[in-house]
């Protein structure tokens, strides 16, 4: 049967979905369809950042935050709403049939909450969660350094206990939402003498402005593109108070890793909705160029089609298994996705600048580059971040296959740079 | 039915692996692949009767399960897994989707119990000698003949051509191009093997020559039922595929684990411990693929077009990899004769060739979804 409002049943789906799991998708549907901010339909928020839509962006976070629909991943009593993996891909796909940005509260959320939740105290979890909820707190991460990349626990950035504060000294790098954030969570050494993974403390420390400053210090960081996107973080001297050490001194590094997984599934039926996106916009431009009858084209963009069709298919395949009450084990993990999108993603764009063909060699005037061109440049940083592609092949060779990890040069084991 | 694997499906595949791990490990298909007809009797009659392969996608009224490709994707994908050799996927991806969209009663009614029990071996026949993958019916005419027809010309590259006693072709009648069914031992045929560069998957030429046939559907139906039949094809040869690709990923992984040189196993070096994991990643973007593909033939047909060829042409380049790297991981053991790589790389390669390179499925899609 065709529900009115989802559109659900229309045509058939690869996912039973519990009746509590349609119940949600039409909750969400009736309330998206009562509270739909009209100007920001069809508005990514992924690209950069558009200021005459703060505002209503700002606005939107309000709204979704009061009706409950902001860090829905945490558990109710921290102010989430304890959706499981299907549910947040419901509510993932509701927003993308309203074309509507689905708000986050970004880092924070994702990252700095689960990590509270986890490792915080009663009182952390008092301070600090509800800030992030309500967008008080807006976090950014300071956990690269220029000497520490793939080996991050290797880092050198300080921590030193001066009566209730702890105070840090240090260059992060790679920073991104710099400009927007008033917290930054870090990691910094706070015992020189521990096996360089044990020394480590996880900090939220404020990034002060005018009369607060704090001693941190954002550099932008240009990026092949021309444009500033990240940036280097200076410690000078940066203070926090020893309540805002997450998980307790020198225990930094369990909670960092811990950050990285939450509720697994939220994403699988909407991933691959921008890759179609920019897919589409590929074939218009081979079809403006009139190339689209070219048969090499047709192939390349066949296989371009086939790589986001594979990222859906991933998605459903892990989504039918949680949907109905599996556990989701041995249907991918993050590194294979990892490897499969930003390589596709590296791919297309190589593609596109064929197309382009000469256009592809001019840019406009102070640098400025088209979209494929950009996204040609841009690409590049996608097999770098989060766990470069090569540290991404480990884990899949090591943690699934089960193939033996390289052996440490003895040496170099444990051993923090001076 | 969703996309999950049911516990009946789970043991089904159980099932399926653990009788053809017994009866037909890779030195008996060995065996059997230096014989003409590639075609062990006793294990197909077994496969019809302890495991009822053949009639999972068979409807019930036609003494089948009535099960689906679903089911049948997972079977296959054993099959890969273990260098199947026997005519299943001539049987079921090729000749069977034809019978169930000829819509063809009196043809449904007279052949599909008989896939159903396994005492039909059925192909699909057309492709001219020396024609392209394109060549359907070209060098094949049939006439009409009192109530039947009689059907002359020569069919290339026809799988499982000697086994077969139900030959399905692919035939011009002047105006258009229609399908009908041959008893090979009915006079007027001659079948001889083309050796094969993957000998565990036959392939025959099959002369005929003013052979009685019977009309399978109507005319002006050979174009669309040769569609059809492969787009089932292509979703049980990408699950063939994916099972193939798995056996060569495990083989890789479990030779990098005690091959040891320079003092550690040759899987802690990153050189091959990489290949390992790009074989994976591609596999299982396959297996979501082909499984997805599977979902689609039972439960939203108008999808299968473009999902069977967009699974195949995955499926077969994934293998491919998969079998390649595994020989170069192997090293010298991996290029000799005496060791099973070559099985599967030569399997991996003839897979994906047959009725298409992934070029033409590629083209073929970008035609499917509106380019």
């Amino acid at each position: 049967v065709e529900d009115p409002v989802t559109n659900a049943g229309s045509t058939p789906s690869p996912i039973d979905y519990s009746p509590a799991a349609q119940a949600f998708r039409t909750e969400v549907a009736q309330w998206l369809v009562q509270h739909a901010p009209e100007e920001l339909r069809g508005v990514r928020v992924s690209r950069d950042p558009v200021p005459e839509l703060e505002a209503a962006l700002a606005q939107w976070a309000h709204i979704m935050t009061e009706a409950g629909y902001m860090c829905v991943g945490w558990p109710r009593e921290y102010g989430g709403r304890g959706l499981t993996g299907v549910e947040v891909a419901i509510l993932n796909e509701e927003f993308a049939r309203a074309d509507l940005p689905r708000l986050t509260r970004g880092m924070g959320e994702s990252l700095v909450g689960p990590a509270i939740i986890a490792h915080g105290t009663a009182a952390q979890k008092a301070d600090f969660l509800p800030r992030i909820t309500s967008g008080e707190h807006v976090y950014c991460q300071g956990f690269s350094e220029p000497g520490a990349g793939s080996d991050l626990a290797s880092l050198r950035t300080t921590g030193t206990i001066d009566g209730d504060e702890i105070v840090i000294n240090g260059q992060k790098i790679w920073t991104s939402n710099f400009s927007r954030a008033n917290m930054i969570f870090t990691l910094c050494r706070t015992n020189p003498e521990a096996p360089k993974h044990r020394g480590i403390s996880y900090v939220l420390v404020p990034t002060g402005r005018g009369e607060r400053a704090n001693g941190v210090e954002f550099r932008p960081i240009t990026r092949m593109t021309g444009k500033a996107h990240f940036a280097e973080t200076f410690f000078n001297d940066s203070r926090a108070p020893l309540t805002n050490v997450i998980g307790g001194l020198d225990n930094g590094w369990r909670v960092a890793m811990t950050t990285l997984g939450n509720e697994r599934g939220g994403g699988a039926t909407t991933q691959h909705l921008a890759f179609a996106e920019q897919f589409w916009r590929l074939v218009t431009e081979v079809r403006a160029r009139g190339l689209i009858a070219d048969p090499r084209v047709r192939e390349q963009l066949a296989w371009a089609y086939s790589q986001v069709e594979v990222l859906r298919f991933t998605g459903l395949r892990l989504l039918a298994d949680l949907a109905g009450g599996g556990s989701g084990a041995g249907l991918g993990n993050g590194s294979t996705s990892k490897v499969r999108w930003s390589e596709y993603e590296r791919r297309l764009a190589e593609i596109a600048m064929d197309i382009l063909g000469p256009d592809a060699l001019v840019v406009g005037p102070d640098y400025e580059l088209s979209y494929w061109q950009e996204e040609f440049l841009v690409t590049r940083s996608h097999t770098i971040w989060g766990g470069t592609a090569e540290v991404q092949r480990n884990i899949i060779g090591e943690r699934i296959l089960g193939l033996p990890k390289e052996p440490e040069p003895m040496a170099t084991r444990d051993r923090v740079p001076a | 039915m969703s996309l999950t694997i049911t516990p009946e499906q789970h043991q089904l595949r159980d099932t399926v692996r653990r009788f053809l791990a017994e009866q037909l490990p890779l030195s008996r298909v060995r065996d059997l692949a230096a014989t003409p007809e590639v075609f062990n009797p006793q294990v197909w009659r077994r496969i019809a009767n302890e495991l009822g392969v053949q009639s999972l996608a068979v409807p019930a009224e036609h003494g089948g399960a009535g099960a689906g490709y679903q089911d049948l994707a997972y079977v296959f994908e054993e099959c890969g897994r273990a260098l199947f050799a026997g005519p299943l996927l001539a049987t079921l991806g090729l000749a069977l989707p034809v019978l169930l969209a000829s819509g063809d009663e009196a043809s449904q009614a007279r052949h599909l119990p008989a896939i159903a029990d396994g005492t039909t071996v059925a192909t699909l026949a057309g492709l001219a000698p020396g024609g392209g993958w394109d060549s359907w019916g070209v060098d094949l005419e049939a006439r009409p003949d009192g109530e039947g027809w009689r059907l002359t010309g020569t069919a290339s590259i026809v799988l499982d051509a000697l086994s077969a006693n139900l030959i399905l072709v692919v035939a011009g009648t002047g105006t258009a191009s229609r399908v009908l069914a041959v008893d090979p031992d009915a006079g007027g045929v001659t079948r001889s093997a083309q050796p094969t560069l993957d000998q565990t998957r036959p392939l025959g030429l099959v002369r005929f020559d003013s052979a009685p046939a019977v009309a399978v559907g109507g005319p002006g139906d050979g174009g669309p039922l040769v569609a059809t039949a492969l787009d089932h094809f292509n979703v049980l040869l990408a699950a063939e595929m994916v099972g193939g690709s798995q056996a060569c990923l495990d083989m890789a992984v479990g030779y990098a684990k005690i091959r040891e040189q320079f003092g550690r196993p040759i899987g802690s070096f990153q050189a091959v411990k990489h290949k390992c994991a790009e074989i994976f990643v591609e596999l299982e973007g396959a297996r979501a693929a082909a499984y997805y593909a599977a979902w689609a033939a039972d439960e939203n047909p108008s999808e299968l077009p473009v999902v069977a060829t967009l699974a195949r042409a995955s499926a077969g380049e994934a293998y491919f990899r998969a079998a390649a790297d595994n020989v170069q991981i192997h090293g010298g053991i991996g290029f000799t004769w005496e060791h099973d790589a070559h099985l599967y790389f030569k399997r991996a390669k003839a897979s994906q060739l047959i009725f298409g390179d992934t070029g033409a499925h590629r083209r073929q899609l970008a035609d499917r979804i509106g380019l």
